[in-house]
């Protein structure tokens, strides 16, 4: 196998390791970028896609974003936003951060308004107040689809900031967009190599997150929901709640 | 960035006072977009449709054999992890730059929603409505074809209406490789630095995705008038 | 969404429809043009830069009003992804720069060295090639090779005119140009060679086009590989760096052809186009495409029009 000993070769090459243009760098830009993105999209759109589950209103509201925010293409949000406020690092976060928005506010919609009414009514006549519920009883039930947005959302963004790379920015994509334009198939399999990794380590890591923060009580009702591979998403139930455009 | 580099950044990109779309250009180029807008049809058409081919039967095998459905699920997600431009680029020296390379990797991307969604929406039928069935003497295919086909739809049909979106989303990185339909105006737009190009295509793909999904709903709702979806859908 | 999912199915399929129909439509307007011979099929291939989009449509369109029926494949990519495309036969043409595309044939000894002197160079183009069959048809006396600029504001400070100048400041300047040039001779490793100059960092942008003039103006890169016909140079407030080393060659407007579509009638018309294109025509249809944001096709037709081609 020729073509993997040379990416082996390529691997084993010490100056891919230093340098702007060596692995780490990249691999750090990547991170960094698809983080900032997350967060900011969290803080953004999280807090309000709650509220708005736990009051069930303006459900529609909330669905139709997602399915107009996937339709967008994130190849042309990078494009639009290089050309208003230039290349590089601002036009990825744009693009990323408008790429994170949808799956995490659906899900964060759908996980609070789907806490059933009976375990509502329960808070309420313990005497609780709307807030103290939404906060002690359902976000934590919510808790498992919120992640799984959060998840779909991160993974998303840690793919498709490969594209980022043909606006002039950095990441791993640029070992995929420059290996192309070099006919240098071994820099483009390397770099796809290192994002699917970086992937399936985001999925693992955020896999880890919801397992030590949801109560173990939910995992239990939630048995019979089958996680065949950790890649695939968790709740098998509505796929529209938990997948959406990866790339 | 520093203050001042963003303070010149602004002013180069305030110099090029280029209007969002230039309408003479749109009326003047009808054909070129459309010619776009029906290779973006035809190229998402295709990957759905193969790709259904492809997922209806490794979802009924997975049915058939659960230990064959973690493999497929896992193959497909790992499918899934690699960034559509890389596959793109890897295919090319083996397929070259043609419609077949974009279709590859295009129906890739949609297997895994589309297995999902097949084996869960299967999956979802109620123990006691397929016991009914047998109890009624319906043979295994008439079980199927009857009772849990029709059950499993919704959630089928919301995998479909996932799978036809995305794909509608990534074909437009497949003008890379000079196919792309509606993103070659996208590309186009970003290489001449012509704004109205790149308004005009993702425009048009935000409505052609949202026509599908919404006839996709339609279709399901005149097909399976029974359903009662919630606030999910 | 349930409560207006009913009102909403009929407008759906009735959109989608239209849509369906109207993009279906638009396809048959060439059949209009087919003429009573069946002339061969093209097509043309154009690098990711809308100069060669406009090259492409020039001698495209010529063919195309004599009958071939021509497709046009723009933005296709780099040297590096359409010359296998055209080995393999996915495209059939496209039009080149004589210096640049003899030395990414990579042809040791002289037999691959390309020259100042265009005859030199396009008979080693053409010798190179013929084996794998494809044609180098005449070249013309336009020209277009790389260039690299720096911003008045940069020119004036560290007085530069030349590439020579740059020598001492290259290790703390930034280098803009498109991804694949680090690996070509004209470009990075070139200017390494045959200048000695080692710059601090190199910035992946694109060949010439808007990503790095933006780098360039607004400070993003210090140097910028942009074209030597470009048309923005003035209006831009750049500075084009004088090749004192000769490290660009002739790199004359070239088309080249795949043999088994070349015929008497291509040939004629192609060598007639290459004869009466000039480097200020470049210069002068980059500047409309550039700044008026002309389309490659109607820069081409008016070109064709203005030189006594039909169209």
């Amino acid at each position: 196998m020729n073509f993997l000993g040379d990416v082996v070769a390529w691997f084993t090459t010490a100056s891919h390791w230093q340098g702007t243009n060596g692995i780490p760098h990249r691999m750090f830009e990547h991170v960094v970028m698809s983080a900032a993105a997350v967060g900011a999209a969290i803080i953004v759109a999280v807090p309000p896609s709650l509220v708005l589950g736990h009051l069930r209103k303006f459900g529609s509201v909330a669905i139709n974003i997602t399915n107009a925010g996937r339709a967008i293409p994130s190849f042309a949000v990078l494009v639009l936003a290089a050309q208003i406020i230039g290349i590089g690092a601002e036009p990825a976060f744009i693009a990323l951060f408008v790429l994170a928005i949808p799956p995490l506010v659906t899900n964060s919609y759908v996980g609070m308004a789907d806490v059933e009414s009976e375990i509502r009514e329960s808070a309420q006549g313990m005497g609780m107040t709307g807030w103290q519920s939404m906060w002690r009883i359902e976000l934590p039930m919510a808790l498992p689809v919120v992640l799984a947005g959060v998840r779909t959302a991160a993974v998303q963004v840690v793919a498709t900031a490969t594209l980022a790379a043909l606006v002039a920015w950095g990441g791993l994509g640029r070992y995929i967009i420059d290996g192309l334009a070099q006919r240098d198939f071994v820099q483009v399999f390397a770099g796809a190599f290192l994002v699917a990794v970086l992937s399936v380590l985001t999925e693992l890591v955020l896999a880890l997150v919801q397992r030590f923060t949801v109560s173990t009580g939910l995992t239990h009702r939630h048995k019979d929901k089958n996680e065949p591979f950790v890649g695939a998403a968790t709740v098998v139930e509505p796929i529209s709640v938990t997948q959406g455009e990866m790339h | 960035m520093p203050a001042p580099a963003a303070l010149t950044h602004a002013t180069v990109l305030a110099q090029t006072s280029e209007p969002w779309i230039r309408w003479d250009w749109v009326s003047s180029h009808t054909d070129q977009i459309l010619t776009a807008l029906r290779e973006h049809v035809i190229l998402t058409l295709i990957a759905v449709v193969v790709g259904l081919l492809i997922s209806i039967p490794l979802a009924l095998l997975a049915r058939r054999w659960h230990w064959f459905e973690a493999p497929v699920l896992s193959a497909t997600g790992i499918l899934y992890t690699i960034p559509s431009i890389a596959l793109l680029a890897l295919l090319v020296p083996w397929t070259g730059l043609t419609r077949t390379t974009a279709e590859i990797a295009l129906v890739s991307y949609t297997l895994l929603i589309l297995i999902r969604n097949i084996v869960a929406g299967l999956a979802g039928v109620p123990a006691d409505v397929r016991e009914a069935a047998e109890g009624m003497g319906y043979t295994s295919t008439r079980q199927f074809g009857r009772v849990e086909l029709p059950l499993a739809l919704p959630v089928i049909i919301a995998g479909i209406r996932i799978a036809v979106v995305t794909t509608i989303g990534l074909v437009t990185v497949t003008a890379v490789i000079g196919q792309g339909g509606l993103g070659q105006l996208i590309l186009d737009g970003l290489i001449r630095d012509f704004r109205t190009e790149v308004v005009v295509g993702s425009v048009l793909c935000v409505a052609l995705a949202t026509i599908a999904d919404l006839t996709l709903v339609a279709i399901q709702r005149i097909a399976m008038p029974w359903t009662r979806r919630g606030r999910t859908t | 969404m349930r409560k207006h999912g009913g009102r909403l199915v009929l407008p759906a399929l009735v959109l989608t429809l239209a849509l369906v129909a109207a993009a279906c439509g638009g396809s048959d307007n060439k059949s209009s043009t087919a003429t009573t011979q069946a002339k061969e099929s093209i097509t043309m291939a154009a690098f990711n830069f809308s100069e060669s989009a406009i090259l492409a449509n020039i001698y495209g369109k010529a063919l195309q009003s004599k009958g071939y029926k021509v497709t046009f494949k723009p933005n296709l990519g780099t040297r590096e992804v359409v010359q296998p495309a055209l080995l393999k036969g996915e495209v059939d043409s496209y039009v080149t720069y004589a210096a640049t595309e003899l030395t990414f044939l990579n042809i040791p000894g002289d037999a691959g060295q390309a020259t100042p002197d265009v005859q030199q160079t396009v008979t080693r183009l053409r010798d190179a090639y013929a084996p794998k069959g494809i044609s180098v048809l005449d070249a013309s006396q336009a020209i277009d090779a790389n260039a690299f600029a720096v911003t008045k504001a940069t020119a004036d400070k560290d007085k530069l005119t030349k590439m020579s100048d740059l020598a001492p400041y290259a290790a703390h300047m930034t280098l803009g140009g498109p991804p694949e040039c680090p690996t070509r001779p004209f470009c990075l490793s070139g200017l390494e060679k045959v200048y000695g100059l080692k710059f601090k960092t190199f910035k992946a942008l694109d060949a010439g086009g808007p990503l790095s003039k933006n780098a360039l103006a607004n400070g993003d890169v210090d140097v910028a590989l942009i074209f030597s016909s470009d048309g923005a140079v003035e209006a831009r407030n750049f500075v084009i760096l004088e090749d004192d080393k000769h490290l660009q060659n002739a790199d004359n407007v070239v088309p080249i052809l795949r043999t088994p579509k070349v015929n008497d009638e291509i040939k004629g018309i192609w060598n007639s186009i290459s004869a009466k294109l000039t480097t200020a025509d470049l210069v002068s249809m980059n500047k409309k495409a550039d700044v008026d944001k002309a389309d490659p096709d109607a820069l081409a037709e008016q070109w064709l029009r203005d030189h006594g081609f039909s169209v």
